[in-house]
């Protein structure tokens, strides 16, 4: 759950990342900021390096140059599990679960508990029943129903899947979660429940989001804050109360 | 594509989870029947023929478990027969030149079969090859390491207190004479049934095989969990080799040919996916079960040889067929 220890409300600073992949320079110096409790959007067409900027963020890859500052200090990830260790998860547009696993194996995996002490650690027996327990408990907090824990993920629809995958997410992301495309492959009313979920979510437990999104509704319902990047660079922060869609998509498209 | 009711769903699943079952009675069935028909004498019921079909089983499924782990994590390995042929060699030959005795022995085999799954795993994860082409490679590597160290003949007098430990009958309690060889592969079949259902290392087997990069993504070593795998199954069909040696009397670099097709057979009938994430042990040693019958019962009808590597063959394209539309009918989106 959102971490309230520091004083000041930022959580994330992103400064003057660059990334190059060999000769191409992806990412061309992008700064912003992110508050805690607030959800931050961001947006640009395709190629404009959003994906490359959120993989730098969990760990996935490395900057060429600048900095990560996360709670006023700077932090280096150099694989996802350093990005978990400090509490930021990432919920994956097509990445997010094993469709072969059930739920409660999805949200614990890389974090199983075991059992049978030291020697079942060793061994890594897992202990079902508790991960089972602790994930209804978890969810049913979140108010996500889901049929059961048992379930595998393959027999779930695409908004139950998301609604777990944002579940796994908070359940262990205690600073930023970070959505890529959280409603892309969902209908109208699966959206919906998703989008009213993310509000609640930063509404009622303070958590601080960073939501990719190419749709423009989405968006300018759920965001506090716009960050729109353009060819790998930073084209715009816009706040939604001193902005318009017509706005955010002409920084888009470079209109503006 | 159309999702069917979850009821549905499930009774589909069911099926093909435990069809293979079904199989495995009716064919029992079906050659307690026949043989007397067909052969005027009861040639399948018999203890002697029985323990024939379970000791032809208990190779493949001491491999076929191997590969369960294997396909289960999305990839195959086609060098186990030639690694069943590489260990049982070295391990002759290290008892007919050297002191290290049969328990030695045993454990030269299992070495050469670790070490050959090592190296098919550092070819897949440092090496990135896919593991089709990898294993395929080191087939022929393994196969002729065999050959040269054997000069290709067979290896003799590496003493019998060797086959006396290694293919023997014991006597338990109800059940009476079983050879040792079946009960390793039956103890192993437990074992590492516990492994892919109750432990870390099975649960990561199934999630790379679902997907190797959100298994990544959530933070776990997928190249040493792969590395692990390989090497189980190459640890096993070191097992195996040494069994086969024992049986065999002799260490011969041609052994094991076609081990790969019986335990991909194996694996892949019992319900484990080519496609990975999906692997059930207990099904790949009933499927072991089905092999040795359908060996057995085209034996006692005296069908050529020739023809048993086709139906095997044919069965594994008939299970993977099974496989893919069991997973239409029930994926959903």
């Amino acid at each position: 759950m959102a971490d309230s220890g520091d004083l000041t409300s930022l959580l994330l600073r992103v400064e003057a990342i660059t990334k190059n992949f060999g000769a191409v320079q992806a990412l061309k110096g992008i700064t912003f900021d992110v508050e805690r409790g607030e959800v931050v959007a961001l947006v640009g067409d395709n190629g404009a390096g959003k994906s490359t900027l959120v993989k730098i963020i969990s760990g996935v890859y490395q900057p060429t140059s600048g900095k990560i500052i996360l709670n006023g200090r700077e932090v280096h990830f150099p694989n996802p599990a350093a990005a978990h260790a400090a509490g930021v998860e990432t919920v994956y547009q097509h990445l997010a679960l094993i469709e072969e696993l059930d739920v409660a194996d999805n949200v614990y995996l890389g974090r199983e508990t075991t059992k049978y002490g030291v020697i079942g650690r060793m061994m890594g027996v897992l202990d079902r029943r508790q991960m089972r327990r602790a994930t209804a408990a978890a969810l049913e907090s979140l108010h996500i129903k889901i049929p059961a824990p048992t379930m595998p993920v393959r027999m779930m629809s695409g908004g139950q899947r998301q609604a777990v995958a944002i579940g796994r997410a908070m359940t262990w992301g205690r600073q930023l979660l970070i959505l890529d495309e959280p409603t892309a492959a969902l209908g109208v009313e699966e959206t919906e429940q998703v989008l009213a979920m993310i509000e609640r979510l930063r509404d009622e437990a303070g958590m601080t989001f960073l939501v990719i999104s190419h749709n423009m509704q989405d968006v300018y319902r759920i965001a506090d804050k716009i960050v729109v990047l353009r060819q790998g660079r930073h084209a715009a922060t816009l706040r939604k109360q001193e902005t318009t869609m017509e706005e955010i998509v002409a920084y888009i498209t470079g209109a503006k | 594509m159309s999702a069917l009711p979850l009821t549905r769903q499930r009774a589909v699943e069911t099926v093909a989870r435990y069809g293979i079952v079904l199989v495995l009675v009716i064919m029992v069935a079906a050659l307690t029947v026949l043989s007397p028909i067909i052969r005027g004498e009861q040639f399948f019921l018999t203890s002697r023929n029985l323990i024939q079909v379970a000791l032809q089983a208990a190779i493949n499924a001491i491999i076929a478990t191997g590969m369960t782990f294997v396909i289960t994590s999305g990839g195959i390995d086609l060098s186990v027969g030639a690694n069943v042929a590489l260990g049982g060699v070295t391990a002759a030959l290290f008892m007919r030149d050297t002191g290290i005795g049969p328990i030695g022995g045993f454990f030269v085999a299992m070495a050469v079969g670790g070490l050959c799954g090592a190296f098919n795993g550092l070819l897949i994860t440092r090496l990135d090859l896919p593991p089709f082409i990898a294993t395929l490679g080191t087939m022929g590597m393994f196969r002729g390491m065999a050959l040269i160290i054997s000069d290709g003949r067979p290896v003799y007098g590496f003493g019998r207190e060797f086959l006396q430990i290694f293919a023997r009958q014991i006597d338990l309690p109800l059940i009476g004479a079983v050879p040792t060889q079946v009960v390793f592969a039956l103890v192993i079949a437990v074992v590492f049934w516990w492994v892919l259902n109750r432990t870390k290392f099975g649960k990561y087997t199934i999630a790379i095989g679902g997907s190797e990069e959100t298994t990544r993504l959530a933070g776990i070593p997928v190249n040493r969990y792969k590395m692990g795998i390989y090497i189980l199954c190459g640890l096993l069909t070191g097992v195996a080799a040494a069994l086969l040696l024992a049986r065999l009397s002799s260490g011969d670099p041609t052994f094991g040919t076609f081990y790969e097709l019986d335990a991909i057979a194996a694996a892949v009938m019992g319900g484990t996916s080519l496609s990975g994430g999906e692997g059930s042990i207990g099904g790949t040693i009933v499927g072991a079960l089905v092999i040795s019958l359908v060996r057995n019962g085209l034996n006692l009808f005296n069908v050529p040889s020739y023809w048993q590597d086709f139906v095997i063959g044919a069965v594994i394209v008939l299970a993977v067929m099974l496989d893919r539309w069991r997973k239409r009918q029930t994926r959903r989106v």
